[in-house]
């Protein structure tokens, strides 16, 4: 079974970006509150075009706010 | 909980106790309503019930999310997606038997009860998963 697992820092850069809500940034990418929590705890993993919308909502690139593990366990903070 | 599992559990719990007693009912007790008028009514009753609380949950539903209208997302529409494409071919086999073997061996209520369960069932099925959907790990592949 792979064990390859996508992590994020949107958690973080929310939080960097004056505490922007989880609605506030969903109602942003197209998003509700719902998924941005799941994408977070890395329960759900966002398309492409979403994560392209995410990273360019906080001003950064993809590969800053989405990490690939290729065979590793998921390693963000926040994940369940 | 997002606006969409909440209605997927909406139509669960509607629908699956009515359907539950008058299946069990039909199962268990299959002469016990005879003339065509009872059946049809027992039939009614039922899918009354099971609207006016689908209907009414809806409207509560509705009522409390009066300032953030249901907005379906990505995920939403993918859970929804796998769960539909499941159900379908639950709805499928179903309608097989109904259409294709069971004239053959069996006539009147059995037919269309059959025919009901299958479709109760199919749609039990997609709530079902919609529900689970919410839950399960993600794959990465959409």
């Amino acid at each position: 079974m792979p064990t390859e697992s996508l992590t994020n820092e949107v958690r973080l850069l929310r939080f960097l970006a004056r505490d922007m809500t989880q609605a506030e940034l969903g109602k942003r990418v197209g998003l509700t509150r719902q998924t941005i929590a799941a994408i977070e705890q890395g329960r759900y993993s966002p398309s492409l075009e979403v994560a392209f919308r995410i990273a360019d909502v906080f001003g950064k690139r993809l590969d800053e706010v989405f990490h690939w593990n290729p065979g590793g366990a998921a390693e963000t903070g926040d994940a369940t | 909980m997002s606006s969409f599992e909440k209605r997927a559990w909406l139509a669960l719990w509607s629908q699956c106790p009515p359907y539950l007693v008058y299946f069990v009912v039909q199962g268990v007790w299959p002469n016990w309503l005879t003339t065509f008028l009872e059946r049809i009514a027992c039939l009614a009753v039922v899918a009354s019930v099971h609207a006016i609380a689908y209907v009414t949950g809806l409207l509560v539903m509705k009522w409390q999310e009066r300032a953030e209208p249901l907005l379906l997302d990505e995920r939403d529409r993918a859970i929804d997606g796998r769960a539909t494409r499941t159900a379908y071919f639950v709805m499928l086999a179903g309608m097989i038997v109904v259409g294709v073997v069971m004239p053959f061996s069996d006539t009147g209520w059995k037919i269309t009860n059959t025919a009901l369960f299958a479709i109760v069932l199919a749609e039990t099925v997609r709530y079902a998963l919609i529900v689970t959907g919410y839950r399960r790990r993600p794959r990465l592949a959409h």
